[in-house]
């Protein structure tokens, strides 16, 4: 057996960071992914490379960022020059096994991995009540029979809670009474609702366009539902990701407690983790595709529930910005691979392990093929870039003359991104260092020309969109 | 008896998909069923008891259908069968078929002939899989261990699927279809909830769920509604007829629909 160790990447899906019973949330129950919390290092400075999907996912897969991956949104394509972790891995002689939600469009799961489960049809984004227990029963199979003398990579894509928008979605077409009125549950068992409930309207133009005008871009349907909510229905809202979670935890638990039967335990590095979070209410958002802190702050867990993988145990890293593209560097370390060059992320092994390391000061997230976002210790800068005249289709940045408008939030003061600062003159050197962090990171990104027209088309699209929020804005 | 639905009737908001995303109409689809039921009613018997369900879909459009040349919307069955035995069990058989995920279950377990249809000595699962990747199916066996542990078995590797504090009885998912209706009128009488522990699919301990009245409607037929809901437990809603039998349960992804009983 090599000394390389096996890795089994567990990932849940919408589950932003602090809905973990570990981290303190006394809102739901998660003793399965505590047990990896107990056994590893969480990072409480955790991010997506971009909050949404396939996204983030692209991100995973890659060490890049989304204006690099081709997928800058749903409907994006992993451009084909791009080699994926399966690839790598096996390349290198290791199993490479995938089961559960893949979610990276232009790359064909079953050429890069052994598909121990992809659906009866293709996984698509949703339907963790019927795929998550499904996939429980391909890994179950998996881990019972594993006899490889090659150490093996397995990442299990667990979908929920990302049911959590179906559930949303059943609100599109019927009034479904509140908890109270139905009777099922009291007001003291639902969860308040959030501190950032109420929110400072004044976001970025992309964010508005996307998330709140009439005719948004995204779940236009849903809005106007939730429009006719109460508190009530918020909170039940929050309640019920609640559940969602704590049904995908118990699926993990019964992987692990599988695993931990294995001969080969001892040896399994865990990295845990989410693609994005869900807003859940806060700023009166639901799902993802924005840049507050519910939608992009993910767990991020490196465990090993024997000892045969050197791991802090029961840390919490509170020092160290992690990104979505870290991932893919950080499997690389483990399985004894070359970091590729043009890989923007890093390796948090040396971290994990307690090792002095050099790393990065801030974070840098991208949203909605326009949108961005840098976190710095002290601030968190939101900002955007005008769609071109005409779409040349090749992913914005660095242009400081095409930026919009800023969202400007104090980490320490605000930590629930309620007042912006960027309209406050004070701030202007703030807003000035974080536009340089901006465009510096963005220097360094290789971004192609997006050329499928499914893509293209979402871009013209939205593109015209903004183009007209913007004309009437100057008007 | 059926009241008359057509397209333009709203359902009870806890079963009504009647819109976009479900053609055929899911409201015509499932009175149809329920007309079935009715139409070659056969009242469930003492000693055995099959109830046949339907598998609707509700909002999500990712659903697979197969075989089905009629293009009904339905994504599969669920069989419900059991047996007494011996004047003091019942003998359960489930089998559970979803064209979407590809899993086709079947589950045999061992109830108390009480009210709470409590899980006792060892059962089993066996799972197929219709998908084109390298799980094909799976087996497992399950049972008490010393009265406070759940022990599951797949293939040879053993494990603790919970560890028991209470001395509540743990029944199976599926006998729910049986202990509803057992506690309904004494839950709707009284308008007190009932706390059930129990076993999803024989794999997923549920402790501390809840089961109560939710309210009685009058079309498509005579129902009451009780709901469901726990920790790791989206609420469901069971409605039970005036025969006793479930003949709707919707949960966020499915509604079951009775198509048929025999006793």
């Amino acid at each position: 057996m090599s000394d390389r160790p096996n890795i089994l990447f567990i990932n849940t899906d919408q589950h932003s960071w602090d809905a973990i019973s570990a981290y303190g949330n006394p809102y739901l129950h998660t003793p399965h992914i505590d047990l990896l919390h107990l056994n590893g290092t969480s990072f409480s400075k955790s991010y997506c490379s971009d909050p949404v999907c396939a996204a983030a996912r692209s991100s995973w897969v890659t060490g890049l960022y989304t204006s690099e991956t081709g997928v800058p949104f749903n409907g994006g394509q992993l451009h084909a020059n791009i080699p994926d972790i399966g690839q790598v891995l096996r390349a290198s002689g290791y199993n490479v096994f995938h089961c559960g939600k893949w979610h990276v469009p232009g790359r064909d799961v079953r050429e890069s991995f052994d598909t121990l489960y992809y659906g009866s049809h293709n996984i698509g984004a949703g339907g963790a009540a019927y795929f998550d227990s499904a996939s429980t029963h391909a890994v179950a199979d998996f881990l019972t029979n594993y006899e490889g003398n090659e150490p093996f990579y397995l990442q299990i894509g667990y979908i929920d809670p990302h049911d959590v928008c179906e559930y949303l979605h059943n609100h599109e077409e019927k009034r479904i009474p509140n908890p109270i009125e139905q009777g099922v549950l009291t007001e003291d068992e639902l969860p308040p609702l959030p501190e950032n409930f109420l929110y400072d309207e004044r976001e970025t133009v992309l964010h508005r366009v996307c998330k709140r005008i009439d005719n948004q871009l995204i779940h236009e349907k849903i809005k106007k539902a939730v429009r006719n909510w109460d508190e009530l229905h918020w909170r039940y809202l929050r309640w019920s990701y609640y559940r969602f979670i704590e049904k995908v935890d118990a699926e993990i638990g019964r992987a692990l407690s599988l695993l931990k039967q294995t001969s080969f335990c001892d040896r399994t590095l865990i990295i845990f983790s989410a693609d994005h979070g869900e807003a859940c209410g806060s700023h009166q958002l639901f799902q993802k595709f924005d840049l507050y802190e519910e939608s992009v702050r993910v767990p991020f867990i490196v465990s090993c529930l024997g000892d045969g993988v050197d791991v802090g145990k029961g840390c919490m890293n509170e020092k160290h910005f992690v990104s979505g593209v870290d991932f893919f560097p950080t499997v690389c370390d483990y399985a004894d691979i070359e970091i590729p060059d043009r890989c923007q992320g890093m390796s948090v092994r040396p971290i994990v392990e307690g090792k002095d390391t050099e790393w990065r000061e801030y974070v840098y997230i991208e949203s909605n093929y326009w949108g961005r976002a840098v976190i710095t210790d002290d601030y968190k800068y939101v900002t955007e870039y005008k769609p071109k005249a005409v779409e040349d289709f090749v992913p914005p940045g660095p242009d400081s003359e095409q930026l919009g408008l800023v969202q400007l939030f104090n980490k320490h003061d605000d930590p629930w991104e309620k007042r912006n600062l960027a309209v406050e003159p004070e701030y202007q050197e703030v807003i000035s260092s974080c536009r340089d962090k901006l465009l510096r990171i963005e220097s360094r990104l290789n971004r192609q020309e997006i050329k499928q027209n499914g893509p293209r088309n979402v871009i013209y699209n939205w593109g015209k969109r903004l183009r007209e929020y913007w004309e009437y804005q100057r008007k | 008896m059926l009241a008359h639905v057509d397209d333009s009737m709203a359902l009870h908001w806890s079963f009504d998909y009647n819109h976009g995303s479900q053609k055929p109409d899911f409201a015509l689809e499932l009175t149809q069923l329920l007309q079935g039921y009715l139409e070659n009613f056969a009242d469930v018997g003492k000693d055995y008891r099959k109830h046949c369900y339907q598998i609707l879909p509700n909002f999500w459009r990712g659903y697979v259908r197969q075989n089905n040349p009629e293009r009904t919307s339905h994504i599969g069955n669920v069989v419900v069968e059991r047996q007494k035995q011996n004047g003091d069990s019942w003998i359960y058989n489930v089998h559970y078929e979803n064209t979407t995920n590809g899993e086709d279950i079947r589950l045999h377990f061992r109830c108390r002939d009480d009210v709470y249809r409590g899980l006792i000595e060892s059962w089993d699962v066996v799972v197929n899989n219709n998908g084109i990747d390298q799980y094909s199916g799976l087996k497992l066996e399950g049972h008490f261990s010393n009265g406070s542990e759940i022990r599951l078995r797949y293939n040879d590797v053993e494990i603790t699927a919970a560890t028991l504090t209470d001395p509540v009885p743990i029944t199976c998912n599926w006998a729910l279809f049986d202990v509803i209706p057992n506690i309904s009128e004494q839950i709707k009488g009284a308008k007190q909830c009932e706390t059930i522990a129990f076993l999803d699919d024989l794999e997923q301990f549920r402790p501390k769920n809840t089961v109560g009245y939710l309210e009685s409607i009058e079309s498509p037929i005579l129902l009451d509604g009780y709901y469901l809901h726990g920790k790791g437990v989206l609420p469901s809603y069971w409605w039970v007829d005036a025969n006793g039998n479930v003949a709707i349960v919707s949960s966020v992804f499915e509604t079951l629909v009775l198509r048929e009983t025999e006793g």
